[in-house]
């Protein structure tokens, strides 16, 4: 027999009462799922990560460990699309979620579809992860580089603007970020060589009111000290491919940035390429630095460090601390303070050779054997880094952050044309020979691997989600959907669905009944517990 | 000619084609990009690079992509939003003299027409993942820096290549079936060689073939009789055996130098 709590969003009275009854344990849930002032992701799934933390927690129960072998199917759409990427959000009942062109409302009970919105356009259609929502509106980003506001009742289009030239091979993949009246977005791109940089704009209006580029503008300016010359550096690079997280206590909102340009030419900019690969913590107002901390100094893989910023709240050394983690493109685990930028721990989550020591940053330096060269070079690493896009999540029940993490080799070529130039925008080329996926468990305060299950070979992208009913769901590339159990990686439940989750699974729960999604191909598929009557 | 003459005429054709299909090898070409993937070989391209290096590349660089006294055309708006000239033809035939360049009045529409083919070409080059990469057929020169006689050693001593290898047999003429880098991919890691498996049941009987699909919960193979079977693995015992997990191994020991000799002493074999 299955306890559903009741809840409904009109029944003020009914609300009151649960939380009288159930007021010590949420509240210490609260307490302990919280991330500073930002509450535990419960019924509603209102941002890409769930909340503005990035940690992909729900504090969700009804489906849990002891009951996932009884979960069955509520519901399945069809978008008959391509891969969907975007982790759906859930709104007082209505999911929201994309692919590039379209935007799909479906009933999140029933799977109904109650609208799309259509927009062809020019430009990269690699993928797009999913939309924000805000006051009764919806925004997204398309493949030529527009922002655009939707009516979330009937997917009309309020307005768009445009972020930044397609011509240039500018687009936009990411899901916009809320922060406050602020819709924030970031660029993907790099075929043309270009600076990037995350842009906010007003809710309302689409005026813009603030932008921060990752690269600096001219010599002078703080980073470019780490470039050659001021030709070289504004060549660009620095993506801002995936959105932010950020800290309402703190005011500042934390994105991480992409490769430096040309991609692999190393040789023709030299330096540390700042702020490319390059945590960034920004004051949610001006969109001022406050402080940075580059990850990977002067890449020559394309690592990127986009993953997400995760927001937690424990102690370190013994001391409770506001704490940032990323299991970056590097292969690396970071630990920092997220108040002061302060760096606390460096640790691989995955065997590689490309870098030879950490730096007194805390910062892996590369090896020059293992970076492209004109004859080409043998790294082990997965041709596209440790990680990817693939969202990661921290439980704060294990204390652990969980990251789909890949290992294997690749053959790097540099390409420098006769006047020691990148012969086209990357510079070179790899080969990608051999990648193995596993699922990963790191202890957040040391950065060392707990456990890890093997996820299958070749290339996908299963993020993860994590609950307080002690699961963690997730995909591998063998075809399966997993929920597994965060303490040790066991298999709790898997199933077949037709090809390999190219997105992250997310929860949800509308009129007393929780729901898990995934997504694989273009079908959303929707979990749920038997109904009991 | 007959109608009855003419269909003699080309079936001895025909033959003679397919004698060189089948007997030919397949040649391409070590270090020669191919022509239908590089923008820079078409016709009005090619008649637009001569151009550009007799009128423009003082200025605007070699590669259009700038030199001290001109800015590249490669990050030029008005070469990314034009559409069949209609942006840079006027820039050609008035100038920009605020910015120090002339009019170039002597070029005629065909010719301006080649140019802004040459710069659209050149855009989509240096846009393009696959043009200097190894996709695109990478110089053979920037890769022979190997020994061939260090790479001959290791294939038969310290690498075992010869276990399963043959430079007379599978490995004769290996270097003229394939483009370099793509020789050289072949070389560290070669795809699509099924493993084979072999299944046993709880009750004993055996099942070996190739195997179609392995993970933690179920097991396949398509056995000697061709016909697929699978299992759930909680009830049997597999054995997989990868014919490839040799290159594998090899990936974990190899230095630099240990594949570039290697892969200089495979492009010896024509």
């Amino acid at each position: 027999m299955i306890s559903l709590p009741i809840w409904k969003r009109s029944s003020k009275l009914r609300f009151a009462w649960i939380i009288l009854l159930t007021m010590p344990a949420s509240l210490q849930a609260q307490k302990e799922f919280a991330s500073g002032s930002i509450a535990p992701v419960r019924e509603q799934w209102t941002t890409f990560h769930g909340d503005s933390s990035g940690k992909r927690f729900s504090a969700l129960t009804q489906i849990n460990r002891d009951n996932i072998k009884s979960l069955t199917l509520a519901w399945a759409f069809q978008a008959h699309s391509t891969t969907i990427k975007a982790t759906p959000l859930m709104v007082d009942g209505v999911l929201y979620f994309t692919v590039p062109d379209h935007t799909w409302a479906v009933d999140a009970k029933t799977g109904t579809k109650i609208w799309e919105y259509v927009r062809p356009s020019e430009g990269n259609h690699i993928g797009n992860r999913g939309v924000a929502y805000y006051k009764e509106r919806i925004y997204i980003g398309t493949p030529d580089a527009h922002l655009v506001c939707l009516d979330a009742h009937d997917g009309k289009k309020l307005w768009e603007v445009e972020v930044a030239d397609v011509k240039f091979g500018y687009y936009i993949s990411l899901a916009p970020q809320i922060v406050k009246d602020l819709v924030l977005v970031g660029t993907s791109g790099d075929q043309a060589d270009v600076p990037h940089a995350i842009h906010a704009y007003n809710w309302q209006t689409g005026k813009q009111v603030w932008q921060t580029s990752t690269t600096p503008l001219k010599m002078g300016d703080p980073g470019s000290e780490t470039w050659p010359n001021e030709k070289t550096m504004l060549r660009g690079g620095g993506a801002a491919w995936m959105s932010g997280t950020y800290d309402p206590d703190l005011n500042l909102v934390y994105w991480g940035s992409a490769n430096p340009h040309p991609v692999l030419a190393g040789p023709v900019r030299k330096g540390n390429n700042l702020f490319t690969n390059t945590i960034l913590a920004m004051d949610a107002d001006t969109g001022k630095v406050k402080w940075y901390f580059q990850v990977n100094p002067h890449d020559t893989h394309d690592w990127d460090a986009v993953q997400t910023p995760i927001l937690f709240d424990a102690p370190y050394k013994g001391r409770q601390r506001k704490l940032l983690a990323q299991a970056s493109g590097n292969g690396y685990y970071f630990l920092l303070d997220r108040e002061t930028g302060e760096h606390l721990v460096t640790a691989p989550f995955v065997t590689q050779d490309w870098s030879k020591g950490i730096d007194e940053k805390g910062a892996p330096i590369p090896d020059p054997d293992k970076e492209p060269h004109s004859d080409g070079a043998l790294t082990a690493s997965a041709g596209f880094g440790g990680t990817d896009w693939m969202s990661s999540s921290y439980d704060p029940q294990t204390r652990c952050i969980y990251v789909t993490g890949r290992e294997g080799y690749s053959f790097w070529y540099l390409a420098l044309d006769e006047n020691g130039l990148a012969a086209d925008h990357q510079g070179g080329g790899s080969l990608a020979l051999y990648s193995k996926y596993y699922t990963i468990a790191i202890d957040y305060e040391t950065g060392k691997v707990k456990w890890r299950r093997e996820a299958g070979e070749g290339y996908g992208f299963p993020g993860i989600l994590t609950t307080a009913g002690h699961l963690l769901l997730t995909g591998d590339l063998d075809g399966n959907v997993l929920a597994l159990d965060p303490a040790d990686g066991k298999a709790l439940w898997h199933k077949r669905l037709g090809g390999t989750m190219n997105s992250t699974p997310m929860t949800y729960q509308v009129d007393g009944r929780q729901y898990l999604i995934t997504c694989v191909d273009s079908v959303v598929y929707a979990w749920s517990l038997p109904e009991t009557n | 000619m007959t109608l009855k003459n003419a269909k003699i005429l080309s079936a001895a054709f025909a033959i003679a084609v397919a004698f060189c299909v089948c007997w030919k090898p397949v040649q391409v070409k070590a270090g020669v990009q191919d022509e239908a993937k590089d923008p820079m070989a078409a016709e009005n391209v090619k008649r637009g690079t001569k151009l550009f290096q007799s009128n423009c590349a003082f200025c605007h660089g070699p590669t259009a992509k700038g030199s001290s006294t001109g800015p590249s055309l490669i990050d030029s708006s008005p070469v990314r939003h034009d559409k069949d000239g209609d942006l840079i033809g006027a820039v050609i035939r008035q100038g920009r003299m605020d910015k120090g360049m002339p009019p170039f009045t002597t070029l005629d529409a065909a010719q301006i027409s080649d140019l802004v083919a040459y710069l659209h070409a050149r855009v989509q080059a240096t846009d393009s993942r696959e043009t200097a990469g190894p996709k695109s057929g990478y110089q053979l020169k920037h890769l022979l820096t190997g020994d061939p006689a260090a790479g001959k050693a290791y294939f038969e001593g310290q690498g075992g290549c010869v276990k399963c290898h043959s430079v007379t047999g599978d490995l004769s003429g290996v270097a003229t079936k394939y483009q370099p880098t793509e020789l050289e991919g072949k070389l560290l890691y070669p795809r699509g060689k099924p493993s084979k498996a072999t299944v046993t049941q709880r009750d004993g009987r055996k099942f070996s073939g190739t195997l179609s699909h392995v993970d933690q919960f179920y097991v396949a193979v398509i056995d000697t009789n061709g016909r697929y079977r699978s299992w759930d693995r909680s009830n049997v015992k597999v054995e997989v055996e990868d014919p490839i997990s040799g290159h594998l191994a090899l990936l974990a020991k190899y230095t630099n130098k240990d594949v570039h000799d290697l892969f200089a002493y495979l492009e010896t074999l024509k």
